[in-house]
């Protein structure tokens, strides 16, 4: 077993700890973007109309079908040529990203809607409840709930997605440390830490949304 | 049954099964308390007492499933024994019908019948099945032989159970609670079926809540409380002449005057 | 903008070659990660403690860690500590099989805890062995449930494979993306990849909903 030498970490914390920041803020970016895309997509593919649930389906079964990768790469290098508007990496790896998650959230959204019992909605119908209301008063609340474990497989999917945005050299975490791995030719020192590091970020992910559901899950009971 | 006194009419037999100073603790609660007791051949035994007194926690001692934390049990006039592949011979002669029936699901009727023969006997797969549709028959339910336990009502699952627990031909049949996951509707279909083997002379350890049942079938009753046995008796007196203070207290809850 | 969509025609064998590479290396890693990941699933749940700690760690380590990582770290750090080179290849199918093995202990183990202790019971107290118990009352039941997830590893499993080609191992994406910086059409190069990618992963992914659908359990 050779010596383990650390100076290159040392010598580039900063370089690398910016590189964590960029990492957390594209991971955080895309995941909000999801949601709030995902559920508006969620919600329409159950209760909008048929060719809506369609399309919305044929979205998701194509995400489903391609790597991250490769959308990434699409975004980045395809859609200036096709626009001839080009994004700096990190915007494209946030659109592609988001492209990607989202499908995954619509999945989630409408197991989590389709869960609710009917009556529920009935007895909000019965109250007077327009269905919008319906939805965001009783449906949503309940279903955000029980969706919860799954998002947050899904954030720490979204985490390791974006070490794949190193190949459109977004400068996050796994890029830089392939960065300082390169140069100081010590890439054993430089990736372990980075394995540490990736494992502090997306392990206490899982396990405080492990908790929080624990603490929640009550509510969702019907 | 007897109708003048008091008297264990089957006593005069050697005990089929035994339990000598059992005790159990959960934590800190104890669940059972230094308990003896004695079941001999051909008796129907019936446990009752109310929740958490310890009769279930008994039952499922009985053939190790639930290992208790002293004392012993004795069967046929062995002590149970603790290696895993001693256990084992024992439970193949004792049968056991649980509160929520636990037939296999990815199995039909016939096939959970018949499985224990099978795999603990290495009865020849055709002669089970053949032994498995007569026990079916027995409980009433050939016909459904075929069905999985999904399309069984609660009733009909649990007479599988029975039938699962005879085809090993146990000598004796432990019931846990064998009525209290059912439908009210379906209870009377169980019983009926547990008062036919009763009436066959089998030896059976029944923990019910179902006094009335109790009262009818049991050959002697034994009242639970606090990991205690409170009192014992033909059901005759536990029923109509109680000892123990607390075993009128607990029936005149049950509305059992 | 011209597009020039014969480059996609001029390399078909250089593409149908990637996408059979791609089709091996999920093959392989999931013949390869599903003994494996039984394997951890029983540590997982014997009796001796330090195989339990041993088997939670590796799966907990390799669930939390991004695969492209694991595939860089493999390719650069396994030479450094074990003095055989292996190939590319070689390279990404460990990286892939660490990763997956991991998924698939946790789906091995999640299917026998979903089996109620009370079938356990049933099955002890008609004098099966702890073995019979699991072969004969465990097992099948566990398959059921156990089988949808594998459906959708496997389907992630194929889109995962891409990213070997961060180490140059010839599937589908890598194959893609070096004709593309070798003819220029970038467009028409990584428009033909995702589509090829759909082909295949479509069909997969029906299969695998249909899977779900078929096995769901009811109780």
């Amino acid at each position: 077993m050779p010596d383990f030498d650390l100076t290159p970490i040392m010598d580039s914390w900063q370089f690398l700890a910016t590189g964590v920041g960029v990492t957390i803020l594209l991971s955080l970016l895309s995941m909000a973007a999801s949601l709030v895309l995902g559920t508006l997509l969620g919600v329409g593919r159950v209760y909008g109309p048929r060719p809506m649930q369609w399309a919305i389906t044929f979205y998701v079964d194509t995400m489903r079908s391609i790597p991250v990768l490769v959308v990434i790469v699409w975004i980045y290098f395809a859609v200036p040529i096709l626009t001839g508007i080009s994004f700096p990496p990190f915007w494209s790896a946030l659109i592609a990203i988001t492209i990607h998650i989202t499908a995954s959230v619509v999945e989630i959204v409408r197991a989590g809607v389709e869960s609710i019992r009917e009556g529920q909605c009935r007895a909000g119908l019965a109250l007077g409840m327009s269905w919008p209301q319906v939805i965001i008063n009783i449906v949503l609340p309940q279903a955000a709930i029980r969706m919860l474990p799954a998002i947050g497989s899904v954030l720490s999917v979204t985490i390791k997605d974006t070490a794949i945005a190193s190949v459109i050299a977004v400068p996050e975490f796994m890029k830089r440390a392939e960065t300082v791995a390169a140069q100081s030719y010590q890439p054993m020192e430089v990736f372990t830490f980075a394995i540490i590091v990736y494992f502090l970020l997306l392990f206490p992910t899982t396990r405080t949304v492990d908790f929080i559901y624990r603490r929640l899950s009550h509510l969702g009971r019907s | 049954m007897t109708d003048t006194s008091p008297i264990r009419r089957a006593a005069t037999q050697r005990p089929l099964l035994e339990y000598k100073h059992v005790r159990k603790s959960f934590g800190a609660f104890t669940a059972l308390d230094d308990i003896s007791l004695t079941i001999y051949p051909g008796e129907v035994v019936c446990f009752i007492g109310p929740s958490g007194s310890g009769k279930s926690t008994l039952l499922r001692g009985t053939n190790g499933l639930d290992p208790f934390d002293g004392g012993e049990v004795i069967f046929d006039g062995l002590v149970l024994p603790r290696k895993p592949s001693d256990v084992r011979k024992v439970r193949r002669r004792m049968g056991m019908v649980f509160q929520n029936f636990e037939l296999f699901p990815h199995k039909t009727a016939l096939q959970n019948v018949a499985i224990g023969p099978i795999t603990v006997l290495n009865t020849d797969k055709a002669e089970a099945e053949q032994q498995a549709m007569t026990l079916l028959a027995k409980v009433g339910l050939a016909d459904k032989a075929d069905n999985y336990p999904v399309n069984l009502s609660g009733g009909q699952q649990q007479r599988v159970a029975i039938a699962r627990a005879l085809a090993m031909q146990p000598e004796v049949l432990l019931f846990d609670e064998p009525t209290s996951a059912l439908d009210p509707e379906t209870i009377g279909e169980v019983l009926s079926v547990m008062k036919a083997l009763a009436d066959e002379g089998r030896t059976m350890v029944i923990v019910t809540h179902e006094m009335s049942f109790a009262r009818r079938v049991a050959d002697w009753v034994i009242v639970f409380e606090r990991g205690k046995v409170l009192e014992e008796g033909p059901p005759e007196q536990i029923f109509e002449a109680p000892t123990v203070e607390r075993t009128k207290e607990f029936l005149g809850h049950l509305g059992w005057a | 903008m011209t597009l020039d969509w014969s480059i996609v025609w001029l390399n078909k064998g250089l593409l149908a070659e990637g996408a059979l590479m791609t089709i091996v290396l999920t093959v392989l890693t999931m013949g390869l990660a599903v003994p494996l990941g039984i394997v951890l699933a029983f540590m997982r749940i014997s009796k001796w403690r330090g195989l339990a700690l041993l088997s939670q760690c590796f799966v907990e380590l390799f669930r939390n860690i991004p695969l492209i990582l694991i595939v860089y770290w493999s390719f650069y750090v396994i030479p450094i500590l074990v003095p055989v080179q292996f190939s590319a290849f070689t390279t990404g199918l460990i990286a892939l099989v660490l990763c997956v093995s991991a998924y698939n202990a946790e789906t091995f183990r999640a299917g026998i805890n979903s089996v109620r202790a009370g079938q356990t019971n049933a099955g002890l107290a008609l004098g099966m062995s702890q073995f019979q118990v699991m072969k004969e009352i465990i097992l099948p039941q566990a398959a059921r449930r156990v089988l949808p997830i594998l459906a959708t590893t496997w389907v992630s499993l194929f889109k995962d494979t891409s990213l070997v080609s961060v180490i140059a191992v010839g599937e589908l994406s890598h194959v893609a993306l070096q004709i593309r910086s070798q003819s220029f059409r970038v467009l028409e190069m990584l428009t033909a990849m995702a589509v090829i990618y759909w082909m295949m992963g479509y069909p997969q992914a029906k299969l695998s909903d249909w899977i779900r659908k078929k096995f769901e359990v009811k109780e």
